[in-house]
């Protein structure tokens, strides 16, 4: 099957995919930031039960293949009680694992920033809240630029585990093997997808390049 | 100074509050039960639903009691390591090459590599491995299940593994080439004897860190139908009916593994004084 | 308040880390305009004993008394009292992320409720005054040690400070840069600023100080006028301490 055959039958198909893909992504950094930013207030507050539990939410996320955390999703809630679409348990498994790293992004952050500034914050009279607001979290996100957009990446990549249940429409991997099911796409079939997940990674890459050189924080 | 000293040992997190006085002490002490109770309600509610659908039933549980339940899950974790390893090889090797053309200073090979390492690292584990699972077996060639799995996790690490390379190489000081130049060596023998050397002394703990990403994606094993821990964890589950308690202690198992490379990685780095780069710290372009 | 009234004064201060007893029975009085310098070997607790009085260290017993008021253990009289006192680093300490102008306005600002504009004229004459104006729109990091330990004078000095607290100034500079921030701190004990210097300086004890309290393993050892001090140490302790920087 030639580029022109392929796109003239399946072109349909390859975008809807890459939209679904880029639409699950967009979804799933959202939400990896909002669940990352809780478990990092959990893990840096001063309450000891909800420090073990956001460190034990880090642990078990970053460690866990996605794609035994998707079939427990899928198959061993149900029996649970607990039945999710199928669109859904993907987007889920996705944001419990990049929100342990985007947790991690956000500790290592807050680490270069040192006990010293926050002294001298202390010293000027800057309360608690100011503290944070003024000199903690401005320069952790800044610091954060680059290895987010390295977890964007990874989410990009991580929502592939969507080819693994049935999904409507596919996203883009799943459409490579529903093309290869019907007929013999070849290396071509196979690249068209390829090309959507690097040519978005590069943009990402570029993207994030930019903001990082903007904002980083020269030491 | 011994202030200091202690001071500066003090994570950040613990930085960030200064030693309580008497009203915040009562505070934290009431946080900490409020958010105690909170915690444990969590699990028991979480136990409730085990308990609620039955699924804490000994029959759920109990062949875990018997030996071969465990030497048929950990043949399967073989599989799973006998990939996870051979794919680790192959992409240290790849990894290697592809950083040395990349840094080879010859032009069309440079941007080759860096395609190639933009390639791997851009395109997910999944979709290399339906290339070899279907792409490839339509030009005729006939791969072993071994390889159908093994080679695309290779590939997909081999990216990440350049510019683990690359991160190593850059944190080489420039006077160690310069030194070795004006010795009188030739520019790709400083690379092979001076640089690398100590680059990949630099990144072993990454290296090793980098092994729970390849052991991650070995557990699309059964795509392919190999073996793997996953794929016997499924035969177990047809022959004991126990879905839940089976997929959670694979899970468990994973876990444990994964997190004991993960510490193995970071003990070498403290002995070694380095500093672990990890998929997501190293720069992307 | 009487004129006897001392800004700061320690009462039979003690603390531990862990086994260590690094302060013992400390008591030390620090009138109006006064400037003390703090002397003795690394590890005698004097860096402890400054960083105590804005209780960036807790102590364990003992009472720590600003302007006659206990200082406050913690919440928003903490804060204040803070406020009222400038601390100077080691390691200067100047926030990474912002403008040399932003490290000076960001206590008026945030802190005493200061408009942005009068904030950045009241930073601008103290840049100027520590000669560093032309380098306001820089980040800390474009600039040299001994400038930005100067900028992180005038960030204390920018709050209007009753008293200085300087936890070893100079010991992080290189030697070419160490006079111009003692410049700095001269300048200030001119202008009848209260100060307590922890340092390794004798020329600047010498030429500033009204009085020189020696420390080691915790305890005050000694104290006086600092020609008295210098010239004739009255304990084993101090001449030993001051034969062996001497050598150097």
């Amino acid at each position: 099957m030639g580029l022109s055959e392929l796109l003239a039958t399946y072109g349909r198909n390859y975008w809807e995919a890459l939209l679904s893909t880029w639409g699950m992504t967009a979804l799933c950094f959202a939400l990896v930031m909002l669940v990352a930013i809780a478990v990092t207030v959990m893990r840096v507050s001063p309450f000891k039960p909800l420090r073990v539990l956001g460190d034990g939410y880090v642990q078990v996320f970053r460690n866990i293949p996605g794609v035994s955390l998707l079939i427990i999703i899928v198959y061993a809630l149900p029996s649970l009680n607990l039945v999710l679409p199928y669109r859904t348990c993907v987007i889920l498994t996705v944001i419990l694992v990049a929100s342990a790293f985007g947790s991690e992004n956000f500790m290592s952050g807050i680490n270069t920033i040192g006990v010293g500034q926050i002294e001298a914050a202390r010293s000027l009279g800057l309360s608690f809240g100011k503290m944070l607001r003024r000199i903690v979290i401005p320069q952790a996100l800044r610091t954060t630029v680059l290895p987010m957009t390295n977890l964007l990446i990874a989410v990009l990549l991580t929502t592939s585990l969507g080819s693994q249940v049935p999904l409507d429409p596919p996203e883009l991997t799943g459409v490579v093997s529903y093309i290869n099911t019907r007929s013999t796409g070849g290396i071509l079939a196979f690249g068209i997808a390829a090309a959507g997940y690097a040519l978005t990674a590069v943009a990402i890459a570029f993207v994030g390049n930019r903001i990082d050189k903007k904002v980083r924080i020269v030491r | 100074m011994s202030a200091q000293a202690t001071s500066g040992a003090v994570s950040i997190r613990d930085a960030l509050y200064e030693t309580p006085g008497p009203k915040t002490r009562v505070k934290i002490r009431i946080g900490t039960a409020v958010s105690a109770v909170a915690v444990a309600m969590l699990l028991a509610f979480v136990v409730h639903q085990f308990w609620a659908t039955g699924q804490l039933d000994p029959r759920y549980w109990m062949f875990f009691t018997q030996m071969s339940t465990w030497s048929y899950l950990f043949a399967g974790l073989r599989g799973t390591l006998a990939v996870a390893l051979t794919a680790g090889a192959i992409a240290l090797v790849l990894g290697l090459a592809l950083m040395l053309g990349r840094t080879s200073g010859i032009r069309p090979l440079a941007a080759l590599c860096r395609v190639v390492t933009d390639f791997f690292r851009g395109v997910p584990s999944l979709l290399l491995i339906y290339f070899f699972f279907l792409v490839v077996p339509q030009y005729g060639i006939k791969m072993s299940s071994f390889w159908m799995i093994t080679l695309p996790v290779a590939l997909a690490a081999s990216g990440v593994l350049a510019e683990v390379f690359r991160a190593g190489v850059n944190a080489v000081p420039r006077g160690q080439t310069e030194a070795a130049l004006a010795l009188g060596m030739r520019p790709f023998r400083v690379k092979l004897k001076i640089v690398l050397p100590q680059a990949i002394r630099y990144v072993i703990p990454s290296l090793i860190s980098q092994l729970v990403v390849v052991v991650k994606d070995t557990t699309v094993a059964y795509v392919v139908s190999y073996p793997d821990m996953l794929q016997n964890a499924r035969v177990l589950i047809t022959n004991y009916d126990a879905l839940v308690s089976t997929y959670l202690v694979v899970a468990v198992i994973y876990i444990l593994l994964n997190y004991a490379i993960n510490q193995l990685s970071v003990y070498v780095a403290r002995r070694s004084g380095t500093r672990v780069v990890s998929r997501y710290s190293t720069n992307p372009a | 308040m009487s004129e006897q009234t001392p800004i700061i004064e320690l009462r039979h201060v003690d603390k531990h880390f862990g086994e260590l007893h690094v302060l013992k029975d400390v008591s030390l009085s620090v009138g109006k305009g006064e400037v003390v310098v703090v002397i003795g070997p690394s590890g005698s607790g004097k860096s402890t004993l400054c960083r105590a009085i804005n209780r960036l260290e807790t102590i364990d017993s003992g009472e720590i008394i600003i302007e006659g008021q206990p200082l406050p253990e913690e919440g928003r009289e903490l804060a204040a009292m803070r406020a009222e006192l400038g601390m100077v680093f080691q390691s200067f300490n100047l926030f990474a992320h912002m403008s040399i102008l932003q490290n000076v306005t960001i206590g008026p600002t945030e802190v005493l409720g200061l408009p942005k504009a009068e904030a950045e004229e009241r930073a601008m004459e103290l840049l100027e005054r520590v000669g560093v104006a032309s380098q306001a729109h820089k980040v800390p990091a474009q600039l040299s040690g001994g400038q930005q330990q100067r900028v992180a004078i005038a960030r204390s000095l920018a709050m209007r400070p009753k008293a200085m607290l300087f936890d070893e100034p100079t010991s992080a500079l290189d030697p070419e840069m160490i006079n111009e921030v003692l410049d700095v701190m001269v300048d200030l004990a001119r202008r009848g600023m209260t100060m307590i210097v922890v340092t390794h300086e004798m020329n600047f004890a010498r030429r500033v100080a009204d009085r020189v309290v020696f420390m080691a393993d915790g305890a005050i050892v000694e104290e006086g006028a600092p020609d008295e001090f210098f010239d004739h140490p009255t304990t084993q302790r101090a001449r030993d301490f001051l034969d062996s920087i001497k050598g150097h």
